[in-house]
């Protein structure tokens, strides 16, 4: 089954569950599980590669004080393999390292963007209504690059620099402790001193981020009005607001600039000045005879190894900082849980038949719910919901907007699971198939539903998990009513939804989502205000399409127009979460309440129409 | 909001490079002259302290160690100081050269951007997405700005310290500097190759990281659908097949570019080797010191650091290039419709409109007008319907000349629309449309925008009898309540009405009403035309709508269809005549009626 799965990763590699901790250390940790030994042996690596650049110090002395000085020219060829040789093992050690540090930072990456794709998808309804799309995006794209250079680059430059000098220091000990810990001063103080200046330099390029930012939206609207600015002529006012905006960000880009101008030359002054302090060190202990020639050259060769890189530390934390703030954001979506799908006491029958029951239901929206689908205006709250609908019956449920008619429908492929009360299927309460299962025979027909930029004949066949032959196919599509529209489109059934500027309408939309629907082949149907057309040409279509679809399945029909009910098997009436009336057409005609106005009304729309044509043919002519 | 410039962030998938463009940057660059100079100043000094500091530690070495002379150790090192002191100077002049050349260009491009948006024409908005617009003024810009700032700066340095460094070396020894004029352009030549394969995988990598942001995208965007089809499985599949090549194609991408630096070093190592080799041989005739060797060494350790930068300057410069083309490309648009030479500043356009045998096509395959005519005298209302696309819109959108029609001509009291200038022409015009856009800014602010001198009691009276001023009363701030981006904070209904007060403050000579108070409810519409009755009499207007009551007011009802006029007439010979408009309006009266008096939808309609 996770065939798809290639080399080393495996399912059990792919889960990521375990990174949710409270501390961030933690969770890192765990973050590169699996991963660890091939990062440490990296790390080593680089140590080691690092080590043999240090040694570069040991040939110099060699070189000078063995061969140079006394005159063993002989040795000189030799001095040169030594060289090379170092260098070549340097060389190679560093690659194999940086291959490994990539390699790393690759697999963890793959692994978070699968993992985290699949969390997704898997996170509930509930998560997906309080969460922006666009946020969510910007979340696994922008961030999770961003975690992708924190290992590949960030980490990697932090392990470069510290080994790199602690390997030249290292190195300088060998040679004399005294100058390898005189030599060092600079550094504590060069590392303080670029942390307080980076620190600083995040807040004022914030200033400048926040200014960027403001400039976007400033001009995001300025093109988004691009009609208003033009209808009222006032390109010039717009130009002056941009003028204003534009400056105080070019200020702060130069605020951002004054601080590198302070900084680096600072940097570059305290180095000096250890520089300064240490040559001349090294060079008194040399003409004290403390230390050989050969170990002063090599001495001023470490110097500048083991301070240089130290003042790039500053800037690797702030951009490690910058990727911690990501790596949170991440993990707050991994720290949601997921809703199971296989989780459940039975398997689905076979032949399921479709007769379900609403007992007392209630519902209540999780906390922090917003932007309901279909809900727009109230929160749908359910109260004592209760009716049978049998096997291949048509129900309809009519009611106004935010009456809780899609809340009520949601609570059947369990999209949200009910607060009070149980719901049956087949005489088994809801909770006992696994969710999987039970979403498998429901199929849901919106009125403008979602479709996918693939090919008109994938999306066709999205919600089924069989081969389907072409014949199938086009079945569907005529039974849907869509058959003859798509051959129209350039590529047939190949044409890709949304590319080279094909565009659907909202009916042929809704046809598509129907013959989807077909080869889905639920048991239970759901048409949420599928009935209202979106324009009257395609109305008959559309109508023809889901009669079709209705055929032999227990459908609810949602709607708020009462042509499109009355020949149900029975109607539910409901108002603010509550069932306030049920029953057929003529039973609901025959008693007062909420249905027969609305049938009367509609019925007396007709008639004041006749009325007032007729007015108007009578009057004279104006 | 959320900017959706992401999703434009195209890339050059092609390793081509354009000439035109770079040589273009590069005279834009020049404008920047004195900094420029400063730049080059700084580089300079600053790449012949570094070399001088290299050559004090061969004397130093020489001599002061060798010679034993402490004294003299501690001269060359104040000498160092020095230069130390003045390459810190050279530090902060180029820094802040480079660094002002970078926020200029950035500060000037977007300028440029903005100036040209508000010339270019409605036309140009309809075919460009906004993310692609958005995109060239933030990163595109930001991309150029660092290429002329730091990428020519390094690219430069680099070639400076290459020159200087060598220079350095002949001083040293000549014959040994021979050896280095060798090797170098074989170091710098299989970096830039080297570089330029890599960057082939980085494209790669690129392309298909933007599958991946999209798939993520549509799966945010369908994660219900997919849900009630159960097809997370099968999803997860694909998007796992596409991250593996992705990780194949980052992985191999990312262990090439681990190997460039290996390689560059490995390179300087054999120079190095040849540096003891033939060093070593001169130290034995005397014509070289201990120092000069030592020196050469550093000379060349010196030299990878401008290596590697000149390679990632490179591969910056591709991708940047590529980015000024396409700022170009927006700076160079024309707008469609410009002021002609010798249009008129016209104070008025009273007086009868004629369209006359109009041709207009937003698309040449796609015509919405064929050989419309139409006169519409003086302070006359009339009201256009017909089916969407039919071209009701584009009526109003060529009488306001945001388009320019391909055949025929448009007069305003016998003067053709190209006879005078878009700015008399729109400021004379009011027009309220269906989505109308507001700014971020308070209520007061936008409606101001109708005219920029109005009094606070003229804007008063204006949002009174487009029935906004209730509503703004209501609001805890008044007219300084913010209305949020684009509005976002004030109901559809609530920004038709300050749109409405907006177009009425303007003092139109005529006025257009696209769908304008489709969000509103009923008792504010009739209020809305009460108080209008008196505008409408005397402006002419047109007003597209599909509720009935502004219809059947309306002095001539034109139904547009089929690229032309239909049916014209008033609503009782409409009717009488049992066409289109007959249709029309008794679906219309249904749905008007049933929206009004359902108890689904009157008792809680949500007053917008």
């Amino acid at each position: 089954m996770m065939a798809f799965l290639t080399g080393a990763l495996r399912r059990q590699d792919l889960d990521l569950h375990v990174v949710r901790a409270r501390r961030r250390v933690r969770s890192c940790w765990r973050f590169v599980h699996g991963y660890r030994s091939l990062y440490l042996a990296a790390v080593l690596l680089l140590a080691l590669a690092a080590l043999a650049r240090s040694s570069f110090a040991w040939v110099i002395r060699t070189f000078t004080d063995d061969v140079l000085l006394p005159g063993n020219y002989d040795r000189i060829p030799l001095m040169g393999l030594y060289f090379l040789s170092l260098a070549a093992a340097a060389g190679l050690l560093t690659f194999l390292g940086g291959r490994l540090a990539a390699q790393t930072a690759e697999g963890v990456t793959r692994r978070l963007r699968v993992f985290l794709y699949d969390h997704l998808q898997h996170l509930p309804f509930a998560y997906h209504d309080r969460m922006q799309t666009g946020d969510l995006i910007q979340r696994s794209s922008s961030d999770v690059e961003e975690i992708r250079r924190l290992f590949a680059e960030h980490l990697v430059g932090l392990g470069r620099i510290v080994s790199i000098s602690g390997m030249a220091f290292f190195a300088m000990w060998q040679l004399s402790p005294r100058l390898a810990l005189v030599s060092a001063i600079v550094i504590p103080i060069s590392v303080s001193v670029s942390f307080g200046f980076w620190s600083y330099l995040a807040r004022i390029y914030d200033l400048f981020q926040d200014q960027e930012a403001r400039l976007s939206s400033l001009l995001q609207e300025n093109i988004y009005g691009a009609r208003v600015v033009r209808a009222f002529a006032r390109e010039q006012y717009e130009i002056a607001k941009f003028e204003r905006e534009n400056a105080i960000l070019l200020n702060r880009g130069r605020n951002v600039v004054r601080f590198h101008n302070v900084f680096w030359p600072s940097m570059d002054l305290i180095l000096a000045s250890q520089m300064v302090g240490s040559t001349l060190f090294g060079a008194w202990m040399a003409i004290d005879g403390q230390i050989s020639t050969g170990t002063y050259v090599a001495f001023t060769g470490l110097l500048g190894m083991m301070v240089g890189p130290v003042r790039h530390l500053g800037r690797i934390f702030a951009f490690i900082t910058q990727s911690l703030v990501s790596y949170d954001r991440v993990l707050a979506i991994i720290n949601e849980d997921r809703e199971p799908l296989d989780t459940g006491l039975v398997d689905m029958p076979q032949e399921l038949a479709g007769d379900i029951r609403f007992e007392d239901v209630s519902f209540v929206y999780p906390e922090g719910t917003q932007d309901l689908p279909g809900e727009s205006t109230l929160p749908g709250v359910l109260h004592g919901i209760s009716f049978h609908a049998e096997p291949g019956q048509v129900l309809a449920i009519l009611g106004p907007t935010g009456s809780g008619k899609t809340s009520m429908m949601n609570l059947l492929p369990r999209f949200y699971t009910y607060t009070g009360g149980r719901i049956l299927l087949d005489g088994r309460e809801l909770t006992e198939y696994p969710r999987r299962q039970l979403r498998r025979n429901i199929g849901v027909v919106q009125q403008e539903p979602f479709l996918f930029s693939r090919s008109i004949r994938e999306n066709i066949t999205y919600g089924t998990f069989r081969k389907v032959s072409e014949v199938e196919i086009v079945a569907a599509a005529e039974a849907a009513n869509i058959h003859e529209s798509i051959l129209a489109m350039p590529r047939g059934y190949d044409t890709v939804v949304g590319e080279q500027g094909v565009t659907l309408s909202g009916g042929q939309r809704q046809r598509v989502a129907i013959a989807r629907t077909i080869l889905k082949d639920p048991r239970i149907l759901i048409l949420d205000d599928a009935t209202s057309a979106v324009d009257t040409s395609t109305e008959k279509a559309i109508r023809e399409a889901l009669r079709n679809l209705m055929r032999n399945r227990t459908t609810f029909v949602i709607a708020h127009r009462i042509s499109s009910i009355a020949s149900a098997d029975r109607i539910l009436v409901l108002d603010q979460g509550r069932i306030v009336q049920t029953g057929t057409h003529e039973e609901l005609v025959a008693q007062a309440g909420t249905y027969r106005d609305v049938f009367r009304l509609q019925t007396s729309i007709e008639a004041e129409l006749q009325a007032d044509i007729q007015s108007t043919l009578e009057a004279h002519p104006a | 909001m959320a900017l959706d410039s992401n999703q434009y962030e195209e890339e050059e998938y092609s390793a081509t490079l354009s000439g035109a463009a770079l040589l273009r940057l590069l005279r834009l660059t020049l404008n920047y002259r004195g900094y420029l100079a400063g730049y080059v100043v700084g580089v300079i000094g600053m790449v012949l302290a570094e070399g001088t500091h290299i050559y004090l530690g061969k004397r130093i070495l020489d001599e002061g160690v060798l010679a034993g002379d402490l004294g003299e150790v501690k001269y060359l090192l104040w000498l160092w100081a020095g230069v130390a002191v003045a390459l810190a100077g050279c530090v902060a002049l180029f820094i802040f050269c480079a660094g002002s050349v970078g926020q200029a260009m950035n500060y000037d491009l977007r300028k440029t951007m903005f100036g040209r948006l508000q010339e270019l024409s409605l036309a140009y908005y309809d075919r460009t997405p906004v993310g692609w617009i958005m995109a060239r003024a933030t990163s595109d810009s930001r991309r150029v700005s660092e290429l002329v700032s730091f990428g020519f700066l390094d690219m430069f340095w680099g070639m400076m310290s290459i020159l200087v460094f060598l220079g350095f070396m002949a001083a040293i020894s000549w014959q040994l500097a021979l050896v280095m004029l060798a090797v170098v352009p074989v170091m710098v030549g299989s970096a830039l190759l080297f570089q330029r394969h890599i960057l082939g995988h980085w494209r790669d990598v690129r392309r298909l990281n933007s599958r991946i942001t999209g798939n993520y995208a549509e799966s945010i965007h369908g994660v219900r659908v997919t849900k009630s089809l159960g097809r997370e499985d099968s999803n997860l599949a694909e998007f796992a097949e596409l991250a593996t090549g992705m990780y194949r194609s980052s992985f191999r991408a990312a262990w090439l570019s681990a190997a460039f630096l290996p390689v560059v070093q490995v390179l300087a190592a054999v120079a190095v080797a040849l540096i003891i080799q033939v060093g070593g041989l001169q130290f034995r005739t005397g014509v070289i010191t201990l120092g000069g060797i030592q020196a050469f060494i550093q000379y060349i350790f010196w030299m990878l650091f401008p290596i590697q930068e000149m390679a990632r300057v490179y591969a910056q410069l591709q991708q940047a290039v590529a980015s000024a083309e396409r700022i170009f490309s927006l700076i160079d648009s024309l707008p469609e419709v410009q002021d002609q030479p010798g249009a008129m500043e016209e104070h008025s356009l009273r007086g009868a409109i004629e369209f006359d045998a109009v041709d207009f096509a937003y698309e040449p395959d796609n015509p919405i007008l064929q050989g419309f005519n139409l006169r519409v005298e003086e302070g006359e209302t009339i009201a256009l319907v017909g089916p969407t696309g039919a071209g009701k819109s584009t009526v109003v959108n060529l009488l306001c000349r945001f388009y320019e029609p391909q055949r025929g001509s448009i007069r305003i009291n016998g003067q053709d629309l190209r006879g005078m200038t878009l700015h008399a022409l729109h400021s004379r015009i009011g027009m309220v449309l269906q989505s109308p856009y507001l700014f971020s800014g308070s209520v007061m602010d936008n409606l101001r925008y109708g005219r920029l001198d109005a009094t606070d009691a003229e804007v008063w009276y204006a949002a009174e009898l487009a029935g906004a001023a209730d509503f703004i009363d209501a609001f805890e701030d008044g007219y300084a309540t913010d209305v949020g981006e684009g509005g976002s904070l004030l109901s559809a209904g609530q920004k038709q009405l300050i749109s409405l007060a907006r177009a009425i403050l303007a003092r139109p000579d005529i006025f257009i009403m696209d769908e304008a108070t489709s969000s509103v409810d009923t008792m504010t519409e009739a209020r809305i035309q009460q108080g209008m009755e008196q505008l409408l009499e005397t402006t002419t207007s047109f007003v597209i709508a599909h509720r009935l009551s502004t219809i059947r007011n309306a002095d001539r009802i034109l139904v547009i269809k089929d690229g032309g006029i239909a049916e014209m007439g008033s609503h009782q010979e409409l009717i009488r005549a049992g066409g289109y408009y007959h249709d029309l309006y008794r679906r219309q009266f249904r749905d008007e009626k049933s929206r009004t008096a359902d108890p689904f939808f009157g008792s809680r309609l949500v007053h917008a």
